[in-house]
């Protein structure tokens, strides 16, 4: 093998691995940006690995001067863009400018955000223990809708509610948490 | 359908969003009221980030390791097993899960490098059974065009004896011998043994690595028998041109005496005359010589994404040897163990050995001939499971037992992995009293078709689930109760060879020497999932 040809794949080999280690670090702000749009979990990272992609492939033209994860996320919404393009039902919740419109009004709220859910852990701990090993299955371990309803003996709807019951719970747990705060 | 603000409507269609679950009516109900209502919107968006953060930080859970007692999962689930095994690493669990994505993510981004993307969803085909008459790979096509009649072929299709005809484009089949041939259409081309071929008209490139020396390609007006080289043909109904790139190449007929061509010379060889000799011209040939040259870069972009992987995959605490099969200098008798927090296990010692090819050219092997020949290691400690994944091409089923890893002896409590003369993978383990034992045995699985290409073989021993999984280049093969409970031991052992302890001259049935090439071995103390086998197998197939 040439010096030549040694050195250039040398430096791809460089280049990937700046790359993931970049990406690594950035995914969950990646993630978070794009479930802004696509809340479903799985929907959400099925779009997060395409970006993934799609920004190795567009790697070189990265500027390391610049933070990457700003970098990542236009990038991140033009796929999301391209996603919901071929989903009608996701249509239907973003179109007419909504997609921009959140989008924009998330980066705006980043304090008010960051200032609530900073209690999230703490209000997680809170939660009596079937509460919290119901969130520690959906969102940890990724059980799905069906397994857990074996699991339970519950219906899958009946684990939804209870999902949305956990969240409201733990929305208001922050809300009071920021108030105790200020007082 | 029309929701209000604030209302218990909004917040379900809110979570059903979440969950996926929301209809399209839904859908259009939020898009109007969060597009009007900004109190509404903001409230959306602070319900879904909320969402999202659990989904998305890890260390939320960090202590979930001891194991979800309301929601326990399934008994053989082997993650919540896995949990059990390390309660008092609560750590482990994310960086794992950060390991696997990046893994994975290295893949992916190599195979986009690589333009390949579509690979990722192909699945080569299970060639059947045991008497499988396959005498070559079609590892590579480029635009290619099938004649009419004929049959249509895939990348990865193992080829039987019989013909290939190309109306156009390109296509590279490796025999099993080891001689590579790209073949541009229009051309007929007959596969005729290991080491022989026929084409009556196209355009071939051929290179023949020195253990396929002597490979054999008739046209219609001569044969030639190479001698260790790299050559080219053209050939036409009546017309024979050979040039010779590299080495030599012997040409002859019934009328023809036989000759030898040297390197830089061609000839040219119509109806019965003597060959005319010239100069070989390789810019006739450059559209083979691209394609071998995009071959070759697309290896070495393999075998670099392999380092890249295995770079991550060495930070994984529970990797306990990780040996890489690089750096074998003829004067180097170890293996280094690349595990980075495993240091109790000591680099393996090769004894004998051949230096060969791995499944990359670039790629370092070592071969298994002789009885002689192993490699040998020494891993202390007990453990409650353990994952062993080897990158082996087997040559031949020469004994009825074929070590793969052995611990030596029949100490309680260890194993041995072996292939047996009829292609069955075996684990046998033993337990803590003499004569107490276990083989857990898949159906055939190596058959004669997979013999001399580089295969993923892992074996999985989950003293907590109780079952023993073996895997085939990333699919599991079989399955098995485990009725011999933990812990087990490995102590000394063996890669391709297994002492018996028996003396110096052991009876047959005790000579248990592969024939074959390794080029990576990896053990686990711990029982990977079916989706970390076959990530592990991603990581290192060869294309």
């Amino acid at each position: 093998m040439s010096a030549d040809f040694q050195r250039r794949f040398d430096d791809s080999n460089v280049a990937q691995q700046r790359f993931i280690s970049l990406f690594l670090r950035s995914e969950r702000e990646i993630f978070r940006y794009v479930a802004a749009l696509v809340p479903n979990v799985s929907d959400a990272e099925d779009i997060v690995q395409q970006t993934a992609l799609v920004l190795w492939q567009k790697f070189d033209a990265y500027d390391p001067a610049q933070p990457f994860t700003p970098w990542a996320c236009r990038f991140a919404l033009n796929i999301t863009r391209q996603w919901i393009e071929r989903r009608k039902r996701w249509q239907a919740l973003l179109d007419n400018g909504l997609a921009d419109e959140l989008a924009q009004r998330r980066q705006e709220l980043q304090p008010e955000f960051e200032a609530r859910l900073k209690h999230l852990n703490a209000c997680l701990e809170k939660l009596p223990h079937l509460q919290r090993s119901l969130v520690e299955a959906y969102y940890y371990e990724r059980a799905n809708i069906d397994s857990l309803s074996k699991r339970t003996g519950k219906t899958a709807a009946a684990i939804y509610k209870m999902l949305q019951r956990i969240r409201q719970t733990l929305r208001t747990c922050v809300e009071n948490q920021v108030k105790t705060e200020a007082a | 359908m029309k929701l209000g603000f604030p209302s218990p409507e909004f917040d379900d269609a809110v979570a059903a969003v979440c969950h996926g679950s929301a209809t399209e009516a839904e859908m259009q109900a939020l898009n109007e009221l969060l597009r009007s209502d900004s109190r509404a919107r903001d409230e959306y968006l602070m319900q879904v980030e909320l969402h999202a953060r659990l989904a998305s930080n890890t260390e939320f859970f960090a202590c979930a390791a001891v194991g979800n007692t309301a929601f326990p999962e399934p008994e053989i689930q082997p993650n919540l097993e896995h949990k059990d095994a390390i309660p008092n690493n609560l750590t482990t669990l994310p960086s794992r899960r950060i390991v696997a994505k990046a893994l994975a993510l290295a893949a992916c981004i190599g195979l986009l490098a690589a333009g390949i993307w579509k690979l990722w969803f192909w699945k080569n085909g299970d060639k059947a059974g045991i008497t499988s008459t396959a005498v070559a790979v079609l590892s590579r096509v480029v635009d290619v065009q099938w004649g009419p009649g004929g049959k249509l072929f895939r990348e990865g299709s193992a080829l039987e004896p019989g013909w290939l005809q190309l109306e156009s484009g390109l296509a590279q089949v490796i025999f099993y011998s080891g001689a590579r041939v790209v073949i541009e259409g229009p051309a007929k081309f007959r596969l005729v043994t290991q080491n022989e071929a026929d084409c009556p008209t196209g355009r071939l490139l051929v290179e023949v690595p020195p253990p396929a020396q002597g490979f054999r390609l008739k046209t219609e007006n001569i044969e030639v028998v190479d001698r260790g080289t790299r050559f080219a043909i053209h050939a036409t109904h009546s017309r024979t041109e050979v040039h010779v790139f590299n080495g030599k190449v012997e040409v002859g007929s019934k009328t023809i005496p036989k000759q030898i061509l040297h390197e830089g010379e061609a000839a040219v060889v119509a109806g019965n005359t003597p060959p005319q000799r010239m100069a070989a011209m390789a810019a006739a040939f450059s559209s083979l010589f691209d394609f071998q040259e995009r071959s070759l870069a697309y290896e070495a972009l393999r075998y670099e994404q392999w380092q890249v992987a295995n770079a991550i995959l060495n930070q994984d605490p529970s990797l306990l040897v990780h040996l890489e099969f690089q750096e074998l200098n003829d004067g180097n008798w170890t293996l280094r163990n690349s595990a980075e927090h495993n240091r109790s296990v000591e680099d393996a010692t090769i004894v004998g050995c051949q230096r060969a090819e791995g499944r990359w050219r670039e790629k370092q092997a070592l071969e298994f001939h002789t009885v002689n020949d192993r490699v040998r290691l020494m891993i202390p400690g007990e453990f409650d499971a353990l994952t062993i994944s080897v990158w082996v091409c087997v040559k031949g089923l020469d004994r009825k037992l074929n070590s793969l890893v052995m611990c030596d002896g029949f100490e309680p409590c260890t194993i041995h992995w072996l292939i047996r003369n009829d292609g069955v993978l075996g684990l046998t383990v033993f337990g803590t009293n003499a004569g107490n034992l276990q083989i857990a045995a898949t159906p055939p699985v190596l058959t004669l078709d997979r013999l001399g290409t580089w295969l993923h073989l892992v074996v999985v021993l989950d003293g907590r689930s109780r079952q023993v999984i073996h895997y085939v280049n990333g699919t599991p093969v079989g399955r098995e109760t485990l009725k011999i409970g933990p812990p087990y031991r490995l102590g000394s052992a063996e890669l391709g060879n297994w002492n018996a302890k028996s003396g110096p001259n052991p009876a047959p049935n005790l000579i248990r020497n592969l024939s074959g090439a390794m080029d990576e071995f990896e053990l686990f103390n711990r029982a990977l999932t079916d989706a970390e086998v076959s990530e592990l197998y991603v990581k290192g197939r060869p294309n």
